[in-house]
């Protein structure tokens, strides 16, 4: 049986346990409560964990990720993963803007299936290249038709949501560069087997000029 | 961020206005394989001929809006392997010449502009544009053309979209426009996308060398022909002696 | 009190390309004519090689009248109008064939009978819901001779397709017969343009050179054409394009009979107890001046012509002269350019010199040239690939998604791919429809209190189809030459301000339904006519300007004929 870890970093903690049953009770509890990190009602593909070191769904994201801080790429792990993903591909998109929505803030693929996430601040400028643990991970077309993350600007007094969704497929699909949402959605049909999304919340204050 | 070798906070406070722009001026050149990884200009910072380090004071800018202008500018258009930038092209010059004249609509909007970006990148960031790593510096760029540097600390007059457009369009003119209007010095701008020159006259043997790859650049003003009526417009009205 | 003026036999409302030409039949007939232009007299030492000035800011039309007077705009009546930027007419002795691209063609023989060609071919019913399209009062036959005269009065370079019905494979074999070859060569190609030229061979079409209004050698005593590149938007500094300030307006001051006004500006046309023009009353130097006359010829482009007309109201013409029957504004178009293709190529396309009407043309996809029984529109397109390119502009490129807009990457990508783009140039039939229309703003004015026109109008159906299908080509047409990358702009949706606008006083049999006869007299006012865009029923895909010039003619040579009944 697979080992179940939590995050990868710093606060990486791992569960081992030694006999069968107890681990079977543990990863049910454990698998309760994960679920339950989850907005909304959970569908059988949402199988995947995905969490963060620095965000959680439902509650604020920090204005590092976001215009109003730095704008750095967030943290993201994943576990839980289906057997037989052989790639991984994250999408953020906000369903409450965009014509039509979503408007889409990153898209990246090409992930390997060993990555345990994403680390923060990944690059935003041609020629940089992707930390070791993602190399060959690939930034596509986000709705800004720029390669690389930018988060949450909503209008002011409105709070949005940002679905990070992470995909498990089934084949390593080759994809190219500059792909966008629908593009990604369109190579990826027919080999998705597991899927999870984290849904942290920003809001934007102040008087605007 | 690993590699970063840009300088700290700490490190930049002691320096002269002066140093801060060229070291500022610093930028990762196509195909770097870590970031902010530093290269040298193809010449020296004392050659690039910013403004800042010339003896030309601005005409319708600060010092300190100049010097901010010439920091953005670099950073659209670097001095890198490819050649030569902005600041070489003196394009700001351009900029702040014409602002004192067909432009000078558009005083207020760099005036505001600029103040606004420096209190995006204080709010964001935490520090001055010259202050920051170069890769915050990228990013507070970035969110600005977007339009997403708005809300409280920004105050940009306008979506921060249209300033950073004005800018870059003014900032292109300045590079690769004709020289008469004080940019592309040199004619640094035209060398580095190949345009062969301003000439009155291109024959079909002009044109069959330009495809054989054989054709000399011309560098020449289009004003450097007599016989056409320059564009002084307001210039001349001010007693100034160049074209706005 | 207005200062009055001695009276003349013709006032020429507007010096542009259809009032510059007009001036000389009706000069060369004997009959005094004084030309009111609004703009200024310019000369080649004017036109500076200089991308800043004619293209960046645009000065050719920024100091001009009509930049005070920027219609506003508004796609359909439920959305509220904004105005525009800017006006891209030039007021000017010459007008905006001072620095027009000199494109100039002749329409094809369909779209002089776009209703009765549609209804045989394919029914009735595929004529777009709303159109208020008619066929025109006569056929290609009927302008050729004018088209022939414009031609050589002006000096249009261009190759011929079919000559008296025999037909050349080196020019265009869809164009209506002409009873002459060109009166000079046309403009020479690139290497681009050839490679252009010969991928469309692949693909089974018949490329051509464009005509234009350019010389490709000594015509007149005026030079040919220097390649130079800053036609677009430029004054020509060797008079080598054949603007009306150069060719027929100096020949018509030349009999004596032509008075040029400049700094012109008129507000009304004034009218008398029985309807008939008496004069008009103009502003120059902040004093008024009223010019009586015996005809007015208006040729002031087709939103200040509908605008003089509307404001010019009297007991006689309620809601405006000749508007009694409420046909003033209405048909009215503006030409569907936009939702261009921009192409990369792996390679220089040599292209820093040339000017836009440098070119190669596909017309296989114009008009009814193709068979539309499986489409779901009428009429078509012209493609036309051209030798056009500056530095600024090269620096602006479209990065066709592969890098940013600024920074190394970028730098490192224009550097290398400055001269390695293209976009090209789509003219679409357009149509005119029932709720496409002119009129006065209610709300914004001029700076003399004056309303200016409001535009309320957008592309239908059709357009868009056309215009998705035009893109189809011209992406197959640029792949096949070699192009990596391709980009198309959106379809568009309102139409805005233009240099291409039809109708508004369009010409037709029927008096309920337009404004001019078929010789371009006011069918309501006996001394009164009008020249320009304004008069055409249909767009046919391409410009205006030579069909507005061969009509001018006609009109003047019509004015001049009838001269005893019009003028009493």
């Amino acid at each position: 049986m697979p080992l179940v870890k939590l995050s990868f970093d710093k606060s990486v903690s791992v569960m081992r346990c030694k006999h069968p049953l107890q681990f079977s009770i543990l990863t049910a509890l454990l698998a309760t409560v994960l679920m339950s990190s989850h907005l909304g009602a959970q569908s059988a593909l949402y199988s995947i964990v995905v969490e963060s070191p620095t965000m959680a769904s439902g509650e604020t994201m920090s204005r590092e990720y976001t215009p109003d801080g730095r704008n750095l790429s967030p943290p993201l792990t994943w576990a839980n993963l289906p057997e037989g993903t052989r790639e991984i591909a994250v999408i953020c998109a906000d369903f409450g803007a965009g014509n039509p929505p979503p408007w889409v803030h990153w898209i990246i693929y090409g992930i390997p299936a060993t990555a345990p996430g994403l680390p923060e601040g990944l690059p935003i400028q041609p020629g940089q290249v992707m930390p070791d643990d993602i190399a060959g991970a690939i930034q596509g077309h986000n709705g800004w038709r720029r390669p690389y993350y930018r988060g949450p600007a909503p209008p002011l007094g409105t709070p949005h949501l940002y679905h990070f969704t992470v995909y498990a497929l089934d084949e390593e699909l080759g994809l190219g560069p500059r792909l966008t949402r629908e593009d990604l959605l369109e190579a990826m049909a027919g080999h998705i087997i597991g899927r999870g999304e984290l849904v942290p919340v920003y809001e934007r204050f102040g008087s605007p000029e | 961020m690993a590699g970063d070798r840009t300088k700290s906070k700490e490190q930049t406070a002691g320096m002269t206005r002066r140093e801060l722009l060229r070291s500022a001026g610093v930028s990762v050149a196509v195909g770097a394989s870590t970031l902010g990884v530093v290269t040298s200009y193809a010449k020296t910072a004392q050659q690039s001929g910013n403004s800042a380090g010339s003896e030309e004071a601005y005409e319708q800018l600060t010092t300190e809006e100049g010097q901010l202008l010439e920091v953005i500018a670099d950073h659209l258009i670097p001095s890198d392997d490819s050649g030569p930038g902005a600041l070489d092209a003196k394009a700001v010059r351009y900029i702040d010449r014409a602002l004192g004249g067909v432009l000078s609509d558009s005083l207020e909007a760099y005036r505001a502009g600029l103040a606004a970006f420096q209190r995006y990148c204080r709010s964001s960031r935490g520090g001055d544009f010259m202050e920051l790593p170069h890769n915050d510096r990228i990013s507070a760029l970035i969110d600005v053309e977007t339009g997403a540097a708005t809300g409280a600390g920004a105050g940009f007059v306008g979506s921060s979209a249209a300033f950073f457009s004005m800018v870059r369009g003014h900032v292109l003119q300045g590079m690769f426009g004709d020289p008469y209007y004080g940019g592309n010095e040199n004619f640094v701008g035209w060398d580095l996308i190949g345009y062969p020159g301003v000439r009155t006259a291109v024959t079909e043997n002009d044109q069959r060398r330009l495809e054989a790859g054989e054709l000399r650049p011309y560098r020449r003003s289009a004003y450097g022909w007599e016989e056409f009526e320059k564009a002084t417009v307001s210039a001349a009205r001010k007693g100034l002696r160049h074209a706005d | 009190m207005p200062t009055r003026l001695p009276g003349t036999d013709v006032v020429i409302v507007g010096l542009g390309a259809a009032g510059g030409v007009a001036a000389l039949p009706l000069a060369e007939s004997g009959l005094s004519v004084v030309g009111l232009e609004a703009g200024s007299r310019l000369t080649r030492k004017d036109f500076a090689p200089d991308e800043i000035r004619n293209n960046v800011r645009a000065w050719p039309f920024t100091v001009q009248k009509a930049q005070r007077e920027i219609p506003t705009v508004r796609p359909n009546r439920l959305t509220p109008s904004t105005q525009g930027t800017i006006h891209p007419m030039m007021n000017g002795v010459g007008g905006t064939s001072l620095h027009y691209w000199a494109q100039s063609w002749r329409l094809n023989p369909w779209d002089f009978k776009v209703v009765s060609e549609i209804r045989r071919r394919y029914g009735v019913s595929k004529i777009p819901e709303g159109s208020t399209v008619e066929d025109w009062p006569f056929g290609y036959e009927e302008l050729e001779p004018y088209y022939d005269r414009v031609e050589r009065e002006i000096g249009v370079s261009g190759q011929a397709g079919n000559v008296n019905g025999t037909i050349d494979r080196r020019g265009n074999p869809f164009e209506g017969a002409r009873s002459d070859a060109y009166p000079m060569e046309p403009l020479r190609w690139t290497g681009f343009i050839e490679q252009m030229a010969d991928a469309a061979q692949n693909l089974g079409w018949d490329p051509f050179p464009g005509p234009a209004a350019v010389n490709t050698r000594t015509y007149q005593n005026r030079s040919s054409c220097m390649y130079h590149g800053f036609c677009n938007r430029g004054g020509c500094h060797v008079d080598a394009k054949n603007s009306t300030a150069v060719t027929t307006i100096p020949r018509a001051e030349a009999t004596g009979n032509l008075q040029v006004v400049s700094h012109a500006h008129v507000t009304t046309i004034d009218v008398d107890r029985n309807g008939r023009v008496t004069g008009v009353t103009y502003l120059q130097g902040g004093e008024e001046f009223f010019q009586p006359t015996k005809f007015v010829l208006l040729a002031s482009y087709t939103y200040e012509n509908v605008r003089l007309l509307l404001r010019s109201t009297s007991r006689s013409y309620p809601i405006g002269l000749s508007n009694n029957h409420a046909q003033v504004g209405r048909h009215y178009f503006s030409h569907h350019q936009g939702a261009s293709v921009s192409a990369l190529f792996p390679f220089d396309l040599n292209s820093w010199y040339g000017l836009p009407a440098q070119g190669v043309a596909v017309d296989n996809w114009a008009d009814d040239n193709f068979d539309h029984a499986d489409l779901d529109f009428v009429g078509g397109g012209n493609l036309w690939v051209y030798s056009d390119r500056r530095p600024i502009g090269a620096a602006g490129m479209n990065t066709f998604g592969l890098v940013p807009n600024w920074g190394s990457a970028w730098k490192a990508f224009i550097a290398e791919n400055s001269d390695r783009s293209n976009t090209s140039y789509i003219q679409k039939t357009t149509l005119p429809y029932e709720s496409n229309y002119l009129d006065l703003d209610p709300v914004v004015k001029d700076p003399f209190g004056h309303p200016v026109i409001r535009i309320t109008a957008e592309y239908k159906e059709n357009e868009l189809a056309v215009a998705e299908f035009m893109q189809e080509k011209m992406e197959q047409w640029y792949r096949e030459a070699g192009a990596t990358e391709i980009v198309r702009g959106g379809l568009g949706r309102t139409m805005g301000v233009s240099t291409h606008a039809y109708g508004g006083t369009r010409m037709g049999d029927n008096a309920e339904t337009n404004v001019v006869n078929r010789f371009g007299v006011s069918h309501e006012v006996p001394n009164l006519g009008i020249a320009g865009a304004s008069v055409m029923g249909t767009s046919g895909a391409r410009n205006p300007t030579l069909t507005a010039q061969a009509l001018s003619w006609r009109t003047a040579q019509h004015i001049v004929d009838q001269w005893s009944t019009l003028a009493d």
